[in-house]
């Protein structure tokens, strides 16, 4: 699909046509996808953003400006969405909080498994993935979003409706906190 | 050694390219070890973090989600220009003047019924009745060839839609489809003005299936076409737009009219 052509089928979905915005379904939901699992860092939730995010799309088709590159704002609403599954999850959740930090971080050094284990790049990920869960939505997001995705301070501060530096301290609270949970890694490895 | 340091948050910044004094940052760092130590933390842990492999997704799953969402899309205000000029409106405005002008011309041209005859419908007048006259007989005729015509024209779309491949592109025969549903819906008003039941019967059952195939996804899945075929059949469509079509053209070319009217019989 050309540029011209992208235009035109984005005009027709704007316009109410739903074989158009099939269209932009079909064209834009493995990037929606990608995005969401990242910020999601789970399948099923990853799945749930996807069919929101297309559906609060649809719905604020109206308001989309079509000088606007429709990939950027599809890729802010999946950010919103992700934050918005992600808080909800997580007020169900405050009450039987997990220990998944504790279990990763905190552990005494008795229990800190050796360095051959260490180096196995799956225990990384599980710790990595359990730092990442103690992240506040907001924190997981931006951070997702700058060190997954390349997004500048700006375009985080954008596309989850921040002021730039509470984006930027977003990102630095998170960077914060898996340096704490992270740090018996980075000792096994000095 | 400069006395000053940077703090965690600058060197982050730094890490992702986004330090407003780079070079500066740069420099110190290469001759302060308390923060070129931070930074080597900052700069291991943040390596350690590597992007998830999301789980792969194949070429079709545009079209799943689009099938999980398109129930639950809501309906969106149109803009009232949008309604105003929908093309099937603008298409009935336009039969509507042409009518109304054929109506006039008629009028003027051809001589008057005498007082008492009832001013029947173009088919009613026209079939033999005591009322017949040459200007009824082609107006019915027209329709007639109208109507038959356009009933060829929908099997064809049908018989396109019955023998599509699954999770084939159906966009050609929707778009046919959506032409002859708004012709279809002149007819069936036509026919029900002149009292064809039956013909009205086999038009709004046409409708109703040309609707289904108009509204699903061009690239249709094979539950949907499974569907649509199910209701072709369930309707036995195919059977009764062809008996009609034969119908319509034996009573075109009858040359008595005082014959009665086969059409009223029931299909079903």
């Amino acid at each position: 699909m050309d540029a011209t052509e992208a235009a035109a089928v984005l005009d027709r979905a704007r316009q109410g046509d739903s074989e158009a915005f099939q269209a932009l379904v079909e064209r834009h939901s493995r990037s929606v996808f990608r995005l969401a699992y990242r910020m999601t860092g789970n399948e099923q939730d990853a799945e749930d953003v996807v069919q929101e995010s297309f559906l609060r799309a649809y719905r604020q088709l109206g308001r989309f400006e079509s000088r606007a590159n429709f990939g950027t704002w599809l890729y802010r609403i999946v950010s919103n969405c992700s934050v918005d599954l992600m808080r909800s999850k997580q007020a169900r959740h405050d009450q039987v909080r997990g220990d998944s930090l504790d279990e990763a971080v905190e552990l005494p050094a008795a229990d800190v498994p050796g360095p051959e284990r260490m180096a196995q790049s799956a225990e990384i990920e599980r710790r990595v993935q359990a730092a990442l869960r103690e992240l506040s939505p907001l924190e997981r997001a931006a951070f997702t979003l700058r060190h997954y995705e390349g997004r500048s301070i700006e375009e985080i501060s954008a596309a989850l409706n921040l002021g730039t530096s509470a984006a930027k301290h977003s990102v630095f609270r998170a960077v914060k906190k898996l340096r704490v949970a992270l740090a018996p890694l980075r000792s096994q490895e000095s | 050694m400069s006395a000053t340091h940077y703090s965690e948050d600058d060197l982050t910044l730094y890490y992702y390219g986004e330090a407003r004094r780079r070079d500066a940052i740069e420099r110190h760092l290469e001759s302060c070890s308390a923060c070129a130590s931070v930074y080597r933390d900052i700069s291991g842990t943040l390596a350690m973090i590597a992007p998830p492999e999301a789980p792969e997704r194949g070429d079709q799953y545009g079209l799943e989600v689009w099938q999980r969402i398109r129930h639950q899309l809501p309906e969106r205000p149109e803009p009232w220009w949008a309604t105003f000029f929908r093309r099937d409106r603008l298409v009935f405005a336009a039969a509507a003047a042409m009518l109304v002008a054929a109506a006039f011309v008629a009028g003027r041209v051809w001589p008057r019924q005498p007082a008492g005859v009832a001013p029947s419908a173009v088919l009613q007048t026209a079939s033999g009745g005591p009322g017949s006259i040459a200007a009824g007989d082609t107006r019915q005729r027209i329709l007639l060839t109208s109507v038959a015509d356009h009933l060829d024209r929908s099997e064809r779309v049908l018989t396109d839609v019955m023998n599509a491949p699954d999770r084939s592109d159906i966009s050609s025969a929707q778009r046919w489809a959506d032409d002859l549903l708004t012709t279809s819906r002149l007819y069936r008003q036509d026919a029900l003005d002149a009292g064809e039941q039956s013909v009205a019967m086999v038009l709004d059952d046409l409708e109703r299936n040309l609707i289904e195939i108009v509204n699903r996804p061009s690239k249709i899945s094979a539950a949907d076409l499974e569907q649509i075929r199910r209701r072709i059949d369930a309707a036995a469509l195919l059977f009764k737009v062809r008996v009609m079509s034969d119908e319509l053209r034996r009573r075109e070319d009858a040359p008595d009219r005082s014959t009665p009217r086969t059409s009223t019989r029931k299909i079903s």
